[in-house]
């Protein structure tokens, strides 16, 4: 999932490389545009719908990798 | 190209961000003047006071006005039409909001006609393409403010880059048409002219269709042309006979009937028609052929077949969309079939007269030279977008353009043609500025349609010698070679200019235009208007 996680990351923000350090705070194209667009193309690749609440939370890859997590578990 | 859209709601992801940015929220009070394209793109707010919301959308008429009136007349203006995304009607009389928003879009409609440099883009050509419940998603709307999906962000840009493409005018000029199986059904060589399937029942009425359309198709000015493995009197015969087929030869413009490769072919109607290869779009079921061409002519288009006779009505609306769609056309479009046909003709005539110079007496040609004026600006403007061979420096001009050389007061002249066999319309123009005594030629080019009868000389000696009568005493002028245009390489020489210097091929001349006298043959009638 990490590594599907991460495509998603790099194509959004159009990356050559990207980790799981990677946040809102030291990615510059992550922005409030792009932001939705990462959520659209997690949406689309997980096959999932945010809440706005965890829209407004996923704002680092730890954080997202675990709602993501919590949301295929259910 | 940059861009600056007035807006009212969050469209950030419509337009993305290189080069363009973005007025306030519903804010016309700023207009930034480094910008070559402003956009208006409003929309409907989500309101449930209707009264208020008609009150709103009526003030959208005059805002844009008064935004209007403050944009220069040499920038274009692109505007969206209004449309209500999310509709809720509590009963079916009620009409006011959408009597509001047709009404802005009936006068931009109406502006559009009447001011060149407004070019109006109906959305719902775009949203038509999805359901309306996917056209707004409210819980991207609630997080950001999105009116539009954002989820059709992708698709959005890429509708709005073919709109600008269509806007700039990029469109193929070319159809060439395979016979067999393609506009008709069966092989006419083995089912015979009345064995071929064409109108009646189905498939029969299928490839009628495609006819017709492909009929409507030159009546918008595209060119169609003919390239078939078949013999040439065969073909001629089933023109003639078989009453179901419409598409008859007075469509065609050039063929190529006969047994020979494709890719020879099509080299040859590029060349008898005068236009370049990257302005031909192959039409053709068999897939050798089509795969033939695309290796041997990489810059013809070649879109894939139907597999299913009742599947060219979508193939056909395919082709428009994607090749043959343009903002407008002009008078000169729709005349070009026949134009070319009569270009066809005037050969053959030639071919008659063993000297030149009877030959073009023969023709009685007529040519008016005339200022630019607001009825021909955006034919000047699209003959500096579409004309390649004859054409000395190539720059690329929009309405726009046009307009603003007007007013820095540029002379600006085209010229019509006309001959015994028809008229070609306005088909070749100069564009001058002029510095003290010394005049420049910025622009000169003239159609291919009006090529090899020794109009560009008698046009240009015509302007120089306006030019003179005018107190000019020098003229400059420069060739800049490209792919097109080796054709008039020495031009500037053989009219009587002194080279400068040359590099990297572009040429620079000037010619004294003091006690120079300009012969123009007897037989160019020219009126200066």
């Amino acid at each position: 999932m990490k590594e599907r996680i991460l495509k998603v990351m790099k194509a959004v923000f159009e990356l050559e490389n990207a980790d799981e350090t990677i946040s809102q705070k030291n990615c510059e194209k992550w922005d409030s545009l792009n932001h939705l667009q990462l959520v659209i193309a997690l949406e689309e690749e997980f096959d999932i719908s945010f809440e706005p609440e965890e829209i407004t939370e996923m704002k680092d890859f730890q954080t997202i990798e675990s709602i993501i997590a919590h949301k295929k578990s259910m | 190209m940059s861009y600056f859209v007035f807006r009212n709601n969050t469209i950030e992801h419509l337009f993305g961000g290189k080069e363009v940015y973005y007025s306030g929220y519903d804010d016309i009070s700023y207009i930034p003047e480094e910008i070559d394209t402003y956009i208006w793109f409003y929309q409907i707010p989500f309101k449930f006071d209707i009264e208020k919301l008609v009150d709103e959308v009526k003030s959208y008429e005059n805002k844009f006005k008064l935004l209007y009136d403050r944009i220069s007349k040499d920038k274009t203006v692109i505007v969206f039409t209004l449309k209500n995304l999310f509709p809720i009607q509590y009963t079916d009389d009620s009409f006011s909001l959408k009597e509001a928003f047709s009404h802005f879009n009936d006068r931009i409609i109406d502006m559009s006609r009447q001011y060149s440099n407004i070019k109006v883009i109906d959305i719902d050509n775009f949203f038509n393409g999805f359901a309306d419940k996917d056209w707004v998603d409210w819980k991207f709307y609630f997080i950001s403010q999105m009116g539009v999906n954002p989820k059709l962000t992708l698709l959005f840009k890429k509708w709005f880059a073919k709109k600008i493409d269509e806007i700039e005018l990029q469109r193929k000029k070319c159809i060439v048409l395979d016979l067999d199986n393609t506009l008709w059904g069966g092989v006419l060589g083995e089912d015979g002219e009345n064995g071929i399937k064409i109108g009646g029942d189905y498939p029969g009425n299928a490839f009628l269709y495609f006819q017709e359309a492909l009929i409507e198709l030159s009546k918008q000015g595209i060119i169609l042309t003919i390239c078939s493995k078949n013999n040439e009197e065969d073909v001629i015969e089933v023109w003639k006979k078989n009453p179901f087929i419409v598409l008859k030869q007075e469509y065609i413009s050039a063929y190529r009937i006969n047994w020979n490769n494709k890719a020879d072919n099509i080299k040859e109607l590029a060349q008898e028609l005068n236009i370049g290869l990257d302005s031909f779009v192959f039409v053709d079921d068999n897939p050798t052929e089509r795969e033939l061409i695309k290796q041997m002519l990489p810059m013809v288009e070649v879109p894939e077949f139907p597999q299913q006779p009742y599947e060219l009505p979508c193939f056909f609306k395919m082709l428009v969309d994607k090749y043959f769609c343009i903002y407008s056309i002009t008078e000169e479009d729709k005349q070009k079939t026949k134009q070319y046909k009569e270009n066809a003709q005037r050969v053959q005539e030639q071919n008659k007269f063993s000297d030149m110079e009877d030959y073009l007496k023969s023709l009685d040609i007529h040519i008016t030279i005339q200022k630019a004026n607001e009825f021909n600006i955006s034919r000047i403007a699209q003959m500096t977008q579409k004309t390649n061979q004859f054409n000395l420096t190539t720059k690329r001009y929009t309405d726009a353009d046009i307009n603003n050389f007007i007013s820095q007061g540029c002379d600006i002249y085209c010229i019509s043609v006309a001959d015994k066999f028809g008229d070609n319309g306005i088909t070749g123009e100069i564009i001058i500025n002029t510095e003290g005594h010394t005049a420049n030629i910025d622009t000169l080019l003239l159609s291919c349609r009006i090529l090899g009868k020794g109009i560009e000389n008698a046009f240009l000696y015509k302007v120089l010698s306006i030019l003179q009568n005018n107190g000019i005493d020098k003229v400059r002028a420069q060739y800049v070679p490209t792919l097109k245009n080796g054709q008039v390489k020495d031009f500037y020489d053989k009219i009587g200019f002194d080279l400068l210097k040359e590099e990297d091929g572009i040429k620079e001349y000037i010619l004294d235009l003091k006690d120079k006298e300009f012969e123009i043959k007897s037989y160019y009638n020219i009126e200066v208007k």
